[in-house]
């Protein structure tokens, strides 16, 4: 559940918590769904946007409108407090610059020799200017704008990256490229996983879609919707996602809910299908009745970065098992 | 008899009132089903689908919102009474702040089972509320009520503390499933779970309906309670620790839902309920009536997403609560 780390920016919520308004609860817990200001806004509906993912912001600022580094010249200490950003250092070999990571930065595992320097969201600062940076990385979402103001402060450059679309991960590599002084590198990583993930489409097109629910979370229960990568990678294995119409990237919904949309199958990780399977309540959708769940390996699509061409791989051979032959 | 009938009156309108909103939220839901087709599946018979979500998802769901209302609403009547207080409610007393902390100190280390998270949530809350009276006792040792209150805040600042202690180390992902049981729900209702909250109501329920005499005596004060034979500092402090027990049980199949068990005991005496037997029983009536519509509203209002139930007991019970703030002032 990993990419949930990089997108529910949950942590101010806690600071709620003390509150017993549950009102104000309610707010903040839609408000998460919605994301950040920048390009984290949820993708428009559009069909033509949807195939290719959420708007980009310009590739010459960030994701909080800043100006972007035009060279490596601020590459040599470079904290990276976020998950996506930090594999893809990894995966253009500039990880030789990385000085600090976010706890949550779990992927590759070489990253776990990097110095944690604490949360993604809402940073200890001190913290990391121990590390002395010339520059961070952080997650694009509101609860960090104070962040990147203090950093900029202390004479910190700061690029602020979000990824919840397909688009945005692409849009990602080039940026760092650029910044970490490998934009050769970064072109071919993006360009490896564009070319997957077209071959997928290619082999899924005209196969009949297959109808699909992916719960994220039992309690509540959140299911992948519009505003996530997972819905994108749903339609390029050839599935079709019952709850596209959802904006949010994992929308609560009711049981009931999913009953009445009726899915084909539900896409689910083996330890999810195991309580699935020994709910009451999920009997009364005829895909669990039927046993119709199409298992998913957490790993691989946990999270939208470079595995995101062997994700859409996996997905489209577990819904399509008889395009097996014509899958990369 | 004015008030006798008065009493008789409003039970008999909650009691049609309860039948009403049960059988309108059993029929109403995201799957539009005709209500034929819906008493036919509540014998099991008719589509498998139409079966399953009457069975499996809306009759469990609506029986657990009415258990969980009902032993809210008795539990405060059994706490407004016991500390003569009328603004007392489970919830200001350390029951939810314990409950909450055994619930989320297990969702924080990983576990998702529901009946383990029950457990945690009872037991949290059962040995804050017996912290609370030994605070009490070992801080007054006599029988004053309002050490009851305070070590009932103390506990639940305390608990709260806990909480945010836990959650600052926790994954984003457990936040938000601790913050959404910290809302309330009855999402999760299963049969299982609603048996568990069925028996605390009817056996901590009829505890405290039996002893609601003790209540009626203890109002007069604490010396003529004593001169009529009531031992007031036990009679006190039993009805406490049962009355948080039955609203712990609620916490642990529900979550945290504010406001029913604060809201409801003063409507059961606005509607003339004045001694605690029939006030607590009319209380457990609109107390399911009042939680059944919320969940209602909570289910369908912003459809195919839900609402917590906390957010909409605390919407219902606002304004309501307001207007009879302003008629008590007047």
């Amino acid at each position: 559940m990993s990419f949930l780390h990089a997108r529910l920016t949950a942590h101010p919520l806690r600071y709620l918590l003390v509150s017993a308004i549950a009102l104000t609860l309610a707010a903040a817990c839609s408000r998460d769904t919605g994301g950040a200001k920048g390009a984290g806004a949820v993708g428009v509906s559009t069909p033509a946007s949807h195939a290719t993912g959420g708007p980009v912001t310009p590739a010459d600022t960030d994701d909080f409108g800043a100006p972007l580094p035009t060279d490596a010249r601020f590459a040599s200490r470079v904290v990276s407090l976020n998950p996506a950003a930090t594999e893809v250092i990894f995966a253009i070999g500039a990880e030789s610059k990385l000085v600090g990571r976010s706890r949550w930065d779990e992927f590759p595992a070489e990253a776990q020799k990097i110095t944690p320097l604490g949360d993604g969201v809402r940073p200890n600062l001190e913290a990391v200017l121990g590390a002395k940076p010339t520059l961070v990385i952080l997650y694009a979402a509101a609860e960090n704008r104070a962040a990147a103001d203090a950093f900029k402060n202390a004479g910190v450059r700061t690029i602020t990256l979000r990824v919840d679309h397909i688009a945005q991960f692409m849009s990602l590599c080039t940026r760092l490229g650029i910044a970490m002084g490998a934009p050769e590198r970064a072109r071919q990583v993006a360009d490896s996983v564009q070319r997957t993930l077209d071959a997928v489409r290619a082999a899924t097109r005209g196969a009949k879609p297959v109808r699909v629910v992916w719960p994220l979370w039992q309690s509540p229960v959140l299911v992948v919707g519009r505003g996530s990568y997972l819905d994108e990678l749903i339609e390029i294995a050839g599935g079709e996602n019952v709850f596209h119409d959802m904006s949010a990237p994992s929308p609560p919904v009711s049981i009931e809910e999913i009953a009445k949309r009726d899915p084909d199958v539900v896409v689910a990780s083996a330890k999810t299908a195991t309580t699935l399977r020994a709910s009451g309540p999920w009997r009364a959708v005829a895909a669990m009745r039927d046993n119709h769940i199409v298992l998913n390996d957490p790993a691989v699509t946990g999270r939208p970065s470079v595995v995101l061409g062997m994700a859409a791989v996996s997905l489209a051979r577990a819904l399509h098992p008889e395009l097996a032959g014509s899958l990369p | 008899m004015r008030g006798a009938r008065e009493v008789w009156l409003a039970a008999g309108v909650g009691a049609a009132l309860l039948l009403l909103i049960a059988v309108a939220a059993i029929a109403i839901g995201a799957v539009r089903v005709p209500i034929a087709d819906v008493l036919r599946a509540l014998s099991g018979s008719g589509d498998t689908s139409v079966v399953a979500i009457v069975r499996d998802l809306r009759l469990p769901r609506v029986l657990l919102a009415g258990c969980v209302g009902a032993g809210l609403a008795m539990s405060g009547g059994a706490l407004q009474g016991t500390l003569r207080n009328p603004l007392a409610e489970p919830y200001l007393l350390g029951v939810s702040g314990g409950a909450a902390v055994g619930a989320v100190l297990l969702l924080a280390l990983g576990v998702s089972d529901p009946s383990l998270l029950t457990l945690g949530a009872f037991g949290g809350a059962a040995a804050a509320t017996l912290l609370v009276t030994a605070i009490a006792r070992v801080v007054g040792g006599s029988s004053d009520t309002r050490l009851l209150l305070m070590a009932g805040v103390v506990v639940g600042a305390f608990s709260n503390a806990a909480i945010l202690v836990v959650l600052a180390d926790s994954p984003p992902e457990r936040i938000r499933g601790a913050l959404w049981w910290m809302m309330g729900s009855a999402a999760d209702a299963t049969w299982p779970a609603l048996a568990r909250v069925a028996a605390a109501v009817a056996i901590l329920g009829a505890l405290l309906l039996w002893w609601a005499r003790d209540l009626d005596v203890l109002v007069l004060g604490d010396e003529p309670a004593a001169a009529l034979g009531v031992d007031v500092d036990r009679a006190a402090r039993r009805v406490f620790l049962v009355a948080s027990w039955l609203a712990a049980a609620t916490v642990a199949a529900a979550g945290l839902i504010g406001f029913v068990g604060l809201v409801v005991p003063n409507l059961a005496r606005a509607l003339g309920a004045r001694r605690h037997r029939p006030m607590m029983v009319v209380s457990g009536i609109y107390g399911a009536v009042l939680l059944i519509a919320a969940d209602l509203i909570a289910r369908t209002l912003r459809a195919p997403a839900e609402l917590p139930l906390g957010a909409v007991t605390a919407i219902i019970g606002v304004p309501f609560f307001l207007m009879r703030l302003r008629k008590l002032a007047a």
